[in-house]
């Protein structure tokens, strides 16, 4: 806003993040969300119209698609550069047209559509690359090439089809951090965890990592669960309330509860779900499916807790994000009724196994 | 690319602003993004390709691009950069062992030439969760304070869920832009 005093010249700038809660910002906050909240419902009317259907989106895309084809092969017989470039200009402006058009339907798109409409995207991009540089050789218009970075440039423009993980460079470049650790169970060999978050007062986040061969058991909600590194090892947890990130795991088997649970590197694991969106697997083989199958006293409570007392079915609906094709993935299956396990009981303590003391709580 | 720019100049609508949401999966973008239209965030799902949301803040159209961050589809995070007035990286301030990850794929992107005008708001989000850690120590972590001189950049503890922070991001975020594009016009 022009009339409003400009923010402080930021070549130096003071990250504030400290700041108190000012109720004044709060009030704008709320009457920010109502406003947009009414925006919304009004503009759901329309948009749920617009994007009800895949077969029309389809049919616009690929209308679209093909006149922006024949645009980029019949480029004017011209070496005028003005009328080249507004040739170029108007292909390029259809094609961000195009993108906006998927990105708008992207909600309601299957995934398959979905990414294949992307990489339709992606190839229009490149052909318009190539004209560009075979009809306006060596020029650059760029008002941004100031910057120093001009060895990325080059890099930037080739586009790929992410399907090879090996150029993201999976090797995490060590930061001293001597960061906390976070509470979590951690470096353990054959043993029989359970840990109860039901006294908790607050409940945050809770870590499993570098396990052989355990049973682990957590009972009560925790809001976000990190799983790294297991071997061997079965885990059953209550519900976990934002979401759970699987990495690194081989032969074991996990029964989980939550909104969100995200699978990377996962070799040979049968996973028991329930889930309020779609699984997501990605660099996974030998993934298998069921729902969720655990029981102990309370359960119930804390699975309304969580908003996750319905079974909705999701369990046995996965993304595979490393699969680009219309058939379903290999990596993952719907596990057979007869091999899945029973439904797990876990027993009020009392028993013999241990309570542990986990890290950081 | 550059050829982008040219129409940017002469088609960008008056007052509009591009925004780019990334950051590590999980990090909570989309749920970002729809607490702040005032959506619903009780379901959501993992992004598989990318979202865009147009709002209208104070007097400015916002164009959001919610990119999804999946290792997978981090390579398509390039395909956004043209034309991006502002880019948000979103931390998960509860995700402690992946935080390396997180500054390697922050610092490849700031060393985007297409990127390098855009103003940077870093969401340090989650701060709801107990043990999430705090913004300062975010900064530390992703090394902030060494960040090229002319960036403009910002970083704020937020929350999706309970909204707090979002309004002071976003706010800093398009006072910086407005201030760098629309008074020089
Ligand atoms: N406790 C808590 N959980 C959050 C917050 N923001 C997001 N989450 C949860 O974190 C998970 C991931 O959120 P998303 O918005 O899907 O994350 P994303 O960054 O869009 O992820 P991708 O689309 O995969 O890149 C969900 O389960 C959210 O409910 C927050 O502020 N606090
Ligand atoms: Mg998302």
């Amino acid at each position: 806003m022009e009339e409003e005093s400009p923010p402080p010249p930021s070549d130096l700038p003071s990250p504030n993040p400290n700041s108190p809660r000012d109720p004044a910002l709060q009030k704008k906050h709320q009457a920010m969300l109502d406003r947009l909240t009414n925006r919304h419902q009004s503009r759901q009317k329309t948009t749920s119209t617009t994007t009800d259907s895949t077969s029309s989106f389809l049919s616009t895309f690929t209308d679209s698609k093909r006149s922006i084809e024949s645009q980029l092969t019949n480029s004017p017989s011209t070496t005028d550069p003005t009328l080249l470039k507004s040739h170029l200009a108007s292909i390029s402006s259809s094609i961000s047209s195009l993108e906006k058009l998927v990105a708008e339907s992207s909600y309601s798109l299957p995934s398959y559509e979905l990414r294949s409409s992307l990489k339709s995207i992606e190839n229009l991009k490149q052909s318009l690359e190539n004209l560009n540089s075979q009809l306006l050789p060596k020029k650059k218009f760029s008002f941004r090439n100031k910057s120093t970075n001009k060895s990325n440039h080059e890099n930037s423009n080739s586009i790929q089809i992410p399907s090879n993980p090996e150029n993201s460079n999976p090797i995490p470049t060590q930061i001293p951090l001597s960061i906390r650790d976070s509470p979590g169970i951690r470096n353990k060999e054959n043993q029989n965890l359970t840990k109860n978050f039901k006294n908790f007062k607050e409940i945050g986040e809770f870590t499993l990592s570098d396990l052989d061969s355990c049973e682990v058991k957590l009972i009560g909600c925790v809001n976000a669960l990190f799983v790294n590194k297991l071997r061997n090892c079965r885990v059953y947890t209550g519900p976990v309330i934002g979401s759970v990130l699987i990495e690194e795991v081989e032969n074991c088997v996990f029964v989980l509860a939550s909104h969100q649970i995200r699978i990377h590197y996962a070799k040979s694991c049968e996973f028991y779900l329930r889930v309020r969106s779609r699984p997501i697997i990605e660099d996974c083989e030998g993934a298998k499916f069921a729902p969720y199958c655990l029981r102990y006293e309370g359960i119930e409570e804390d699975l309304r807790e969580a908003g996750l007392e319905e079974e909705n079915e999701n369990w046995g609906y996965v993304d595979d994000f490393k699969w680009l094709r219309a058939v379903k993935s290999p990596n993952w299956s719907v596990l057979e009724e007869n091999e899945r396990i029973e439904s797990v009981e876990i027993e009020d303590s009392g028993s013999a196994e241990m309570e542990v003391e986990s890290e950081g709580v | 690319m550059g050829l982008l720019s040219i129409i940017r100049k002469i088609k960008r609508k008056e007052k509009e602003m591009r925004i780019l949401m990334v950051g590590l999966d999980n990090s909570g973008k989309t749920t970002i993004v729809l607490k702040i239209n005032g959506e619903d965030t009780s379901v959501i799902s993992p992004t598989l390709g990318f979202n865009i949301k147009t709002l209208s803040y104070q007097k400015y159209t916002l164009n959001i691009w919610d990119v999804g961050g999946q290792r997978t589809i981090r390579s398509y995070w390039r395909n956004y950069f043209e034309q991006t007035d502002g880019l948000v990286w979103v931390v998960d301030s509860s995700d402690l062992r992946r935080l390396d990850d997180c500054k390697m794929e922050l610092d490849n992107l700031l060393k985007e030439e297409r990127l390098s005008g855009a103003s940077l708001l870093i969401f340090a989000n989650k701060q709801d969760i107990k043990g999430a850690l705090t913004p300062e120590e975010i900064a530390k972590v992703l090394n902030l304070e060494n960040m090229d001189k002319t960036r403009h950049w910002k970083i704020v503890g937020c929350s999706a869920y309970t909204g707090e922070g979002l309004l002071e991001g976003f706010d800093w975020l398009v006072q910086d832009i407005a201030s760098r594009i629309y008074m020089l016009d």
